[in-house]
């Protein structure tokens, strides 16, 4: 009854309580169909794409573990109600402080005093190398990155190999080369390649195609 | 290790609002955000950046804590009810307890207009 209320076994009539759109027309009675309708016009607004949730919530459980449909859909519903939570409280900061904009902070902010805590150290770091990053891109147009891009996956694959380098570029556990750090040391060491450790495969910012993949 | 493939994919995705390498689309989250209450005008554009990121860890934890009660009962398939057991369970998810226990459908959008 509810299951085929909400994951769509039902063609017209079963509009009750429906928020979303009438566009939604349930022709085809096929459960896959009808699934596939109430996702699109679920996830155009109100959700996050279930596929990004399934990719993100497969690295959690064992390789041979399942998740049913109706347990993914309710994770994916999950996180837009904590999207939802946490801005509201970051919206509310702002009002206070007579603030037009969320920012990083402010999403920070709440989501330490909504209790997630543990989440604060990894999101600061994510943000810190974000800003960063956009930094660079004030400071290095985009032909540049990419002329310099093609320079350093040339050197790369002719010289893997240690050195102090690695200990110079000062990069963190998280091992995100900072543009900035690299042609600090290009330009020292003009007639030197950059080096990178072997074990970690490196990738400049500005490779769209291949993190992709890496991504996946 | 690929981790260096989620920071620096920061990048390409950037504000622009296409999915990229980030493993949320940005768009969307920020639409989500702006639903959220009338207040919401304006946000920047690292918001939804932040977002991507401690949605994920959300998704995860959530998830792990799901996973943990689909073992208690010995079984290797996730169902919604083991979701809404480990919501029940963990305080820090009372504001999901709701939402967990009736049709996701029944829960009007107007709470948040």
């Amino acid at each position: 009854m509810e299951n085929e209320i909400s994951h769509g076994n039902v063609t017209h009539g079963a509009s009750k309580g429906k928020p979303e759109s009438p566009r939604v027309t349930c022709s085809d009675s096929t459960t896959t169909t009808n699934n596939n309708h109430n996702n699109n016009s679920k996830e155009q607004d109100r959700f996050l794409p279930i596929a990004n949730v399934s990719r993100i919530l497969k690295k959690v459980i064992p390789s041979n573990g399942k998740i049913s449909k109706d347990a993914k859909e309710t994770i994916q519903e999950c996180a837009s109600e904590f999207i939802r939570f946490v801005t509201g409280e970051a919206s509310d900061k702002c009002q206070r402080e007579k603030r037009k904009t969320i920012n990083g902070d402010d999403i920070i902010w709440a989501i330490t005093t909504l209790g997630f805590e543990e989440y604060v150290g990894p999101l600061k770091l994510y943000l810190s190398k974000y800003r960063e990053i956009e930094d660079e891109k004030l400071i290095f147009p985009e032909q540049q990155r990419q002329e310099l891009q093609k320079q350093y996956h040339h050197h790369h694959h002719q010289q893997q190999q240690q050195s102090e380098y690695e200990q110079n570029l000062g990069f963190n556990n998280n091992n995100v080369y900072s543009l900035l750090n690299v042609l600090s040391h290009h330009h020292l060491h003009h007639h030197q390649p950059p080096c990178f450790p072997t074990d970690q495969p490196f990738s400049l910012p500005f490779s769209s195609n291949s993190f992709q993949k890496q991504l996946q | 290790m690929r981790q260096a493939g989620t920071y620096s994919g920061i990048l390409s995705g950037g504000i622009s609002g296409k999915t990229g390498p980030h493993l949320l689309p940005l768009a969307r989250i920020k639409k989500i955000m702006k639903k959220s209450g009338e207040a919401v005008k304006m946000i920047s554009g690292e918001s939804p950046i932040v977002f991507s990121k401690a949605c994920e860890l959300f998704i995860k934890e959530l998830t792990q804590r799901s996973w943990m009660v689909t073992m208690q009962s010995k079984r290797r398939t996730l169902n919604k009810e083991d979701v809404a057991s480990a919501v029940m369970a963990t305080d820090l998810f009372d504001f999901l307890v709701n939402l967990v226990s009736e049709s996701p459908l029944e829960m009007d959008t107007s709470k948040y207009s």
